[in-house]
């Protein structure tokens, strides 16, 4: 960074989803000073929440657990979690970014031994699982996290159970004095890989989500299946935890739809394919019914589409469901017209899943800066060599997890011109 | 409707989607349509239409117009808007519709007479445009005597119980019909109207 000039050469990331965490460790192996930010409490975003992810339907730890043995090699690279971006001044060289930190109440001599979350009493919402189920007031974010340290819910502070857990403590790890943080960072350019969340189900309101605990999203699904969701890895119905015979899985619940997101998400299609394949492993005599108004199974997994339609349990009906609603058993109801033989029906489910899309993490709380967006939220990907700021991953719009990695590592490029240029 | 109409000797007619794109109210937005059936699904009376809106869209731009405008999709429909708002391509389906339905009667595809919501509609309207106002028994009369002198009678005896019981309760009272105040105006404003609905379809 002494090159004489007052720019900086220094590589600000913003999020550390597979995007973030990508484009960060490809800047630093290249030589580059990177500081990357996530805002939750451990790196891995939406991808670390998936149960299995394509193209080869691997356990997405591999995949973190790789991209983690890169970041411990990275002298280059500083990590912030529980961090976001507040502000941003400057320009291409020379921004200067105040990043806000929120107290993690646990310290980096952590061991990840457990004890403070024995001696907490309190439940909360488990935010990892989508509020599936709860964890204790002092948790681990889950077993892949990175950092591997735990996190006291603010809930909690002040109370005598903090004070319990601080005992509990035989490292002196927990330091319930942490407070709200700001300091400020000279960067050269920025990658912005803030992601997305899945649009808010209750939005549709024809479909009924929350009158009926069956109705689930396809998150929440990747949840049910993983083995250290809710249910431990057995799809179950929530409402009483028995096992679906009969599964609807919804396509386009929101996407391509001017009532809501007008674009395809794109992950969608392939994503409730995988539902069908992980109910028909764990349930020989399930039926799967996936309602479709046209089958996007985009990339080179088109085999995965022919598999599925071979198997007699698994049935494609083209019809975008019209509502659904709640029976007199508690039960959801699929309601619709079938495109191809015209037949209105109406037919009960065990469990029907909403395959939501993705919606930009900024549409609504927009980046403190002046990115340009289109009309959905996304942020129109940048020639870093012009301004500095460059999208990564699904911030710049609907992208599968190998699209978002190859978008970061085209965004790290980017990055390592914005701010050569200024040597 | 006017000069572009298309040819009504034809069974088919390849151009008759471009027709109703440019020349049917909401017609544009037509070709937005992807075939969801969401618009079918969502129809209470579906069960009782020739084909629900999705299809007979698609038999609009099959050009299948001999069929679509002896359909009694159009005029079966209640206007109840479920698939106008849930339609994620923005399509006004019930608007369009309505649109079909006019056409029909104008070409004589459909008979005034022998569609019921044709004849409701010339009631109801009857009393508007006479008394501003909507008088539910002339309306209802007028509704039933439509049908012919005998089918009027049947049916206005048949529901006598229930207009007994409306009178008893003053849900339907026996004196003049209520009217606006100012006839004059109605009367003007209901000109002008007439006059942008030919001057719109001039410029089709």
């Amino acid at each position: 960074m002494s090159n004489g000039s007052v720019n900086s050469q220094t590589i600000l990331v913003v999020g550390g989803g597979i995007a973030g965490v990508s484009a960060a460790v490809e800047a630093a192996e290249s030589g580059y000073e990177v500081v990357l930010l996530e805002n939750a409490p451990t790196l891995g975003g939406r991808v670390a929440k998936l149960n299995r992810y394509f193209p080869k339907l691997c356990h997405p730890t591999c995949g973190l657990e790789i991209n983690f043995q890169r970041i411990k090699k990275l002298k280059n690279l500083k990590i912030f979690t529980m961090s976001s971006v507040a502000q941003v001044a400057g320009e291409k060289g020379n921004f200067t970014v105040s990043v806000k930190t929120t107290p993690r109440y646990v310290k980096a001599n952590c061991t990840a031994c457990g004890a403070c979350a024995q001696a907490a009493e309190s439940d909360v919402a488990n935010a990892f699982n989508y509020n599936l189920d709860t964890v204790k007031a002092a948790y681990l974010p889950h077993e892949m996290a990175f950092p591997m340290r735990y996190v006291i819910d603010p809930s909690v502070i002040g109370t005598p159970e903090a004070d319990k857990i601080k005992a509990a403590c035989s490292y002196d790890a927990v330091d319930l004095d942490e407070v709200e943080s700001t300091f400020d960072i000279n960067v050269g350019a920025i990658i912005w890989a803030t992601g997305w969340r899945p649009y808010d189900p209750a939005k549709i309101t024809p479909y009924s989500y929350g009158e009926s605990p069956d109705i689930i999203t396809n998150v929440e699904m990747e949840r049910l299946a993983a083995h250290d969701g809710p249910t431990h890895g057995k799809i179950l119905r929530p409402s009483n935890g028995e096992a679906p015979k009969k599964v609807a899985l919804i396509q386009c619940a929101g996407s391509r739809d001017y009532n809501h997101l007008p674009y395809c998400s794109r992950i969608c299609c392939l994503g409730s394919l995988k539902h069908a394949a992980y109910i028909r492993e764990q349930y020989a005599e399930s039926e799967v019914d996936i309602y479709y108004i046209d089958i996007r199974a985009h990339d080179k997994l088109e085999s995965f589409h022919v598999k599925l339609k071979a198997d007699p349990q698994v049935s494609f009906r083209k019809s975008k469901p019209a509502s659904i609603e709640v029976g007199d058993d508690g039960g959801p109801i699929v309601k619709g017209e079938d495109t191809i033989t015209r037949e209105v029906y109406a037919r009960p489910y065990d469990l029907v899943v909403l395959a939501t899309g993705m919606e930009p993490s900024n549409a609504q709380d927009r980046a403190p800066v002046t990115i340009e967006q289109d009309e959905y939220g996304f942020m129109v990907p940048h020639q870093g060599d012009k301004d500095g700021m460059i999208s990564a991953g699904v911030a710049s719009g609907p992208l599968d997890v190998s699209m978002s990695v190859q978008s970061a590592t085209a965004a790290a490029l980017k990055a390592i011109q914005a701010v050569s240029s200024n040597a | 409707m006017n000069a572009l109409s298309p040819d009504t000797k034809k069974k088919y007619d390849l151009n008759f989607a471009r027709w109703v794109y440019e020349n049917v109210d909401g017609g544009d937005r037509l070709s937005m349509c992807m075939q969801c059936g969401v618009c079918s699904g969502s129809c209470p009376i579906g069960d009782q239409m020739d084909y629900g809106p999705r299809k007979l869209f698609m038999m609009v731009r099959a050009g299948m117009k001999e069929a679509v405008l002896k359909a009694n999709t159009m005029f079966n429909c209640v206007s109840c808007y479920n698939c106008v708002v849930r339609c994620p391509r923005s399509v006004p389906v019930k608007y369009i519709l309505h649109g079909l339905g006019r056409l029909a009667l104008q070409e004589g595809y459909a008979k005034p007479k022998e569609v019921d919501n044709s004849r409701f509609a010339d009631a109801f309207w009857w009393s508007v445009s006479k008394y501003g106002k909507t008088d539910e028994r002339l309306v209802t009369a007028k509704y039933y005597f439509s049908a012919g002198l005998s089918e009027g009678i049947k049916r206005g005896m048949g529901n006598m119980k229930i207009a007994m019981g409306m009178i008893k309760t003053k849900r339907m009272h026996l004196g003049m019909p209520h009217k606006t105040k100012k006839q004059g105006e109605l009367k003007a404003i209901l000109a002008k109207a007439v006059e942008i609905q030919n001057r719109n379809h001039g410029e089709g």
